[in-house]
């Protein structure tokens, strides 16, 4: 349940500068997502799309307190993450379409889109793969004499991946600055998060290595982003580097159409719109409880996005096939 | 002045690699060193480095994952970090980051990403180190389809291969060979290039083509051979990416006998691939099927007498050499 705070309150300020910035950026990543999710419905894609949807909050709070220049890495789960950092749509979908006007010229897709000119070197297909990136991407920042930070989002089952804490261990003995992002949606692909994962929650590993360890709701975009906001300026003030575990739920499967093989191994009822927390009624709500009329504003928006991202879509739909030659360069430089 | 002066006073191997680390840093902040005991260099490439350069070589904790893949991270920031492995066998604690991160970055982003990152790496056995310290993975690395590999056998290639790979914007692997470490030589003012052979000596019988201690132990066997009336030419294959097939491919053709010497496990070996490569591109030079030498099948054993019996010797290539000038 998203706190409801006074004006006066630093979320209640947050709300009044932020808020409408807020909904219009989870809108439009849930119509992106859902856009997605018709055209692969309809076999419209190539190749293994994981969706965001509800998860679009941890998105956007982290990254809307993050500067040009600043660098994140990514999951297989990671529109969200792209587009709450600046990624274009259309782009995105050129890419995840396989077209030669994509982030990556068709050789990446939908895990492993990237646009380092826009502070996103990119989504990964292994998991656990981008979290030392990140550590590195912080000691470049710092070594370079700039002022950036690096976010490397990860998901719980990146959690037990050695590498995980390998990475934890590197930033803090070397005081990266790096925050770690790790959205915990309780599955990891097939299988709960609970049943293989040992300890008091993902969080607490922070404690062995000395750094903040921070637990959010992962839902509420007003509260990630004050916790980010306070990890990206200790980050930057050079006070090192921060675990954020964002607690959240997958609406979709780990991927779009797994129910031919996956069969039903969630509880329904306990997933999806119906009982798990909407980031965007959340907001909606504490606008409207901040004095506007947040209904109105959700519909507005609503329509706006929808508009942009439908040409998103259909521009990028109309775009050229990468030329076969392509598939041979961009081995070395 | 008579000769032009040498870039380099290191006058073994290890040290030619440390000063060319040196003389990038003295002229390129971005470079920076870490890795296992990198201050003390045990291996001795990264040797000496940490008292002129205090602020940029720092010791890891052996956690190679994280810091291969943060080597990744900041070479993709903007650094030219060099990471001290110490052992290519740990490359396997790795692989991810080598394999899935460092070689297909560039590639999965279109083009419009480098990684600029050097790793480097004994390989090849040595003093009893056994299965899990002695390997020779540049098969693997050479079929990941991303890496540049270099395996420098004197102070000249040590000294100018490490400085192209710190120069170059791809993910470039630095082997050498523990028993070579004390190789002596100068380092001459004629620089190597990444992609180019040494040939040395020049000979017209057969060629000898050999991968890191295999090459040195090449140039012995051709002394030997040319007591004998064997006139051999050795090829060393001191970059294994890009492979030097012009210099290799030149000197088959014009001897006409190929022997490929590798100490990497025979199958799929890269003394396969140059094998694979003669056959196809030079095979009306040949005067006799092309030949490869390399360790058997097998991890390397512990016990010394074990390991000297099944890494290739002077002998074992002296008398590779002679089946192939009888046949």
């Amino acid at each position: 349940m998203a706190q409801v705070a006074d004006a006066s309150s630093p979320r209640g300020m947050l709300l009044e500068t932020k808020g409408v910035d807020f909904m219009r950026s989870l809108l439009h990543i849930r119509l992106f997502e859902e856009a997605l999710a018709a055209l692969t419905a309809k076999g419209g894609t190539a190749g293994p799309i994981h969706l965001s949807i509800g998860e679009e909050a941890s998105a956007v709070g982290v990254c809307s307190t993050l500067e040009p220049g600043d660098q994140i890495t990514s999951t297989h789960r990671s529109h969200h993450h792209l587009l709450a950092r600046g990624l274009e749509p259309e782009g995105m979908f050129a890419e995840i379409l396989g077209k030669a006007t994509g982030y990556c010229r068709g050789k990446g897709g939908s895990c492993h889109v990237a646009a380092i000119h826009l502070g996103a070197v990119g989504a990964n297909g292994i998991v656990g793969g981008g979290i030392p990136i990140a550590v590195g991407l912080g000691i470049a920042a710092r070594e370079t004499g700039t002022n950036r930070v690096a976010v490397g989002f990860l998901g719980d089952g990146a959690a037990n991946q050695g590498v995980f804490l390998e990475s934890l261990n590197l930033a803090a003995i070397w005081n990266v600055p790096v925050i770690f992002v790790c959205e915990n949606n309780g599955y990891q692909e097939f299988t709960t998060t609970q049943s293989v994962t040992a300890g008091p929650g993902i969080a607490r590993r922070a404690d062995g290595y000395g750094i903040p360890g921070i637990v959010v709701d992962g839902t509420d975009v007003l509260a990630v982003h004050e916790v980010a906001a306070e990890a990206v300026r200790n980050a930057r003030a050079g006070n090192g580097p921060t675990l954020i575990e964002c607690r959240l739920q997958r609406w979709r499967g780990h991927l779009e159409g797994e129910e031919v093989y996956s069969g039903v191994y969630r509880e329904p009822a306990i997933i999806g719109p119906d009982t798990a927390a909407d980031p965007i009624d959340l907001l909606e709500t504490a606008l409207t409880t901040s004095g506007l009329d947040g209904r109105a504003l959700r519909a507005q928006l609503t329509q706006e996005e929808h508009a942009l991202i439908e040409q998103a879509l259909v521009s990028a739909q109309a775009a050229p096939l990468p030329e076969v030659e392509t598939a041979l360069e961009d081995v070395f430089a | 002045m008579n000769a032009v002066e040498s870039p380099s006073r290191a006058n073994r191997l290890a040290p030619a690699i440390a000063d060319a680390i040196a003389q990038e840093m003295r002229v390129d902040p971005r470079v920076v060193v870490w890795g296992e005991d990198v201050v003390i260099s045990v291996m001795g490439p990264t040797k000496g480095l940490a008292a002129e350069f205090k602020d940029r070589v720092w010791n890891t904790p052996i956690s190679e994952a994280a810091f291969v893949g943060a080597g990744v991270g900041a070479a993709v920031g903007g650094l030219r970090p060099v990471v001290d492995l110490m052992f290519s066998s740990f490359a396997y604690v790795c692989f991810d980051q080598l394999v899935n991160q460092a070689a297909r970055i560039r590639y999965m982003a279109g083009g419009r990403m480098s990684v600029p990152l050097v790793v480097i790496a004994v390989a090849g056995a040595r003093g009893a180190n056994a299965a899990q310290h002695s390997e020779v993975p540049t098969a693997l690395f050479l079929n990941s389809g991303g890496l540049r590999v270099v395996f420098p056998t004197t102070p000249h290639q040590a000294f100018w291969l490490t400085r192209a790979a710190i120069r170059s914007d791809d993910p470039t692997i630095v082997m050498h060979h523990p028993a070579l470490a004390a190789t002596r030589g100068t380092v001459g003012s004629t620089p190597l290039a990444l992609g180019e052979a040494e040939v040395s000596p020049t000979g017209t019988d057969v060629s000898i083509l050999g991968i890191g201690l295999m090459a040195s132990r090449a140039r012995a066997a051709a002394t030997t051979l040319e007591s004998q009336g064997i006139s051999a030419e050795v090829v060393d294959v001191c970059s294994l990416s890009p492979m030097p097939w012009d210099a290799i491919l030149a000197s088959v053709r014009k001897t006409g006998r190929a022997l490929v010497v590798d100490e990497a496990r025979l199958t799929c070996s890269v003394a396969s691939e140059i094998a694979a490569g003669i056959s196809e591109h030079a095979f009306t030079a040949l005067k006799a099927p092309v030949r490869r030498l390399a360790v058997p099948d097998v991890p390397m054993p512990f016990a010394p007498n074990l390991e000297e019996f099944v890494v290739p010797s002077e002998a074992d290539i002296v008398a590779a050499v002679k089946t192939l000038v009888d046949a």
